[in-house]
């Protein structure tokens, strides 16, 4: 049957003209333009822009701050992922069992992701600083100096942060697999029952398995988000003490907007963008690996 | 909470009930932990003494007091960077709701040529990390001489790729039985588009405007780089209010609740839409 205006061609061109507006102006051009500057030194305040070929692709290579930069970046990457998906995913079983104030729980886990990151960020620096719960906390079990609150210490400081985003994320991924446990037929789980399935065989053959396209998806947009870290640095160290919490973000925004070297940043945005596709297209193609070699 | 507590499955087998009260106190253990961050900051910015700062001999502040916040009003423009926020949030919501919605519908019931690839424009784009976009963004936005203006933080943010997918999946599965029969009755294309899709589209608009609200009030990276004093929105003022030696933790964090508080109260009201929201994109995908 045809759509009634299906072919009215003025029309559809102004129904969809905010889109290609937007796409054109605020998307397409600024990463051309992105992409331009990365072959280029460019200062905004003198607008001086020479071509320097692939010339800052190859100097962040061989720049110690951005390869720190980068290596704090992995490390946060692959020592919240883990624990915040874990952490979600037993959080989700919980509040899916028929439990009471299930309801209060869910939204109480919820309120750290509804918060602005630099509410929550705050918070943090509080509860880190030299004489603040957590630090007095650390201090008890061994793990921080007594002169210097947790952010101020070269070791502490990273794992600061990461426990801070593991605390802040595990409820939103936790509404995520919810979303997928509530997807699974319960017919399978009556099924299990009269097999006479353990609660563990049912979650190891049922539960885990069904939500298998879901963690992906989680693991997948939690590696994404998660190199791109960025205000909790700004707001908690501003990529200190002595760049033990630098991330490449917070290199890119640093040599941009305090050193006005937008030709160098751009590169190095671009270089996180393909760390990013390549860890993303690495991690779709190990869980289809997986999946595969299970059938 | 011996056995009578309700909601415990009562018929199950006693090593049942066992776990299902383990697991209750495990997650009452992790609720404390992510709510009490927030009610100490609410205790804080009550505080009734101003000058407190965190040790070990004075780990509460004492006494009680509004001071705190008025002061954020009177001492500090608080005020208008409050009044910032909401206005960028609800105009960049508006726009999203009407333009999402006619991108969305155009996507779900016109024909056009090239249409497949405009609509992997959208989805494309909703694979671009923010950050890639903060330095060239910066360098439009001042060419424009849009820099530290309401405009800055509103057009480049008035059609969110999500709400056009949002929008497609839900006019796709009305049934399309209504538009003829609308054509028969002798309406045109725009009373088809406003008077009988866009009221059936409510339920997820209202997704839509909700998460667009919420995203725009907590947003950070793009109202900090694109503004400065004219319109510094509640979170960059939040950010540059720390100093680094000394904070004045009562007020900044009377600051950070009023920051907080909207969007709590919006959870209260809308906790289903905001949920429906973020899953979105999860569970069809």
């Amino acid at each position: 049957m045809r759509v009634p205006h299906g072919k009215q061609w003025a029309g559809t061109f102004g129904l969809l003209l905010p889109w290609l507006i937007t796409f054109a102006m605020f998307w397409l051009y600024p990463l051309a333009h992105s992409a331009f500057l990365s072959f280029h030194d460019y200062n905004p305040l003198s607008g001086a822009m020479d071509f320097v070929g692939g010339l800052h692709f190859l100097r962040l290579f061989s720049d110690a701050d951005f390869l720190q930069a980068l290596k704090n970046t992995f490390v946060f990457v692959v020592g919240t992922v883990p624990v915040t998906t874990i952490l979600a995913l037993a959080l989700a079983l919980g509040v899916n069992r028929k439990l009471p104030l299930r309801g209060l729980f869910r939204a109480g886990f919820f309120v750290p992701t509804l918060t602005a990151t630099v509410v929550v960020a705050l918070l943090f620096v509080h509860l880190y600083t030299q004489g603040g719960y957590l630090h007095t906390l650390a201090r008890m079990l061994g793990l921080a100096e007594a002169d210097r609150g947790l952010l101020l210490d070269e070791r502490a400081a990273l794992l600061s942060v990461m426990a801070m985003d593991i605390w802040v994320s595990a409820g939103y991924y936790m509404l995520l697999f919810l979303a997928g446990l509530q997807q699974i037929p319960r017919d399978l789980y009556d099924q299990a029952d009269l097999c006479g399935a353990s609660a563990w065989q049912k979650l190891r053959l049922v539960t885990l398995p069904l939500l298998k396209p879901m963690t992906l998806y989680v693991v997948l947009i939690n590696t994404i988000k998660s190199f791109q870290i960025f205000t909790e640095i700004f707001v908690m160290t501003q990529g200190g003490p002595v760049g033990a919490t630098s991330t490449v973000v917070y290199f890119v925004y640093r040599e941009g907007f305090e050193k006005f070297r937008m030709g160098y940043a751009s590169a190095a945005a671009y270089v996180l963008f393909f760390v990013i596709l390549a860890v993303s297209i690495i991690q779709a193609r190990l869980f289809g690996f997986f999946q595969r070699a299970e059938r | 909470m011996s056995t009578g507590m309700r909601g415990f499955t009562a018929k199950s087998s006693a090593p049942r009930q066992a776990a299902d009260y383990l697991i209750w106190a495990g997650l009452f253990v992790v609720l404390v932990l992510m709510v009490a961050p927030f009610v100490w900051m609410f205790v804080v910015a009550l505080a009734g003494d101003a000058a407190w700062t965190p040790s070990a001999d004075d780990w509460l502040p004492g006494g009680w007091s509004f001071a705190n916040f008025s002061e954020l009003f009177t001492a500090q423009p608080f005020g208008m960077y409050f009044i910032n926020s909401a206005l960028v949030a609800a105009v960049v919501t508006g726009a999203n709701i009407v333009l999402c919605f006619l991108v969305g519908y155009a996507f779900a019931r016109r024909e056009f040529p090239l249409k497949k690839t405009a609509y992997f424009s959208v989805l494309a784009v909703l694979m671009v990390p923010a950050y890639v976009l903060i330095i060239p963004l910066f360098i439009l936005i001042n060419a424009l001489g849009w820099y530290d203006t309401y405009l800055a933080l509103i057009v480049p943010f008035a059609v969110n790729p999500l709400g056009i997918v949002l929008v497609r999946q839900y006019v796709s599965s009305l049934p399309i039985d209504l538009e003829h029969a609308a054509v028969l009755d002798g309406a045109g294309a725009l009373r088809i588009v406003f008077g009988i899709i866009m009221p059936l589209c409510r339920p997820v608009l209202a997704v839509l405007a909700i998460q667009i609200f919420w995203l725009n009030w907590n947003s950070f990276l793009f109202p900090f780089i694109l503004t400065d004093q004219n319109v510094r929105t509640l979170p960059v003022a939040l950010a540059m209010f720390r100093g680094y030696q000394t904070v004045d933790w009562p007020h900044l964090f009377a600051a950070a609740s009023l920051a907080t508080i909207p969007v709590v109260v919006l959870f209260l009201f809308f906790q289903r839409q905001i949920i429906s929201g973020l899953t979105a994109g999860a569970v069809k995908g």
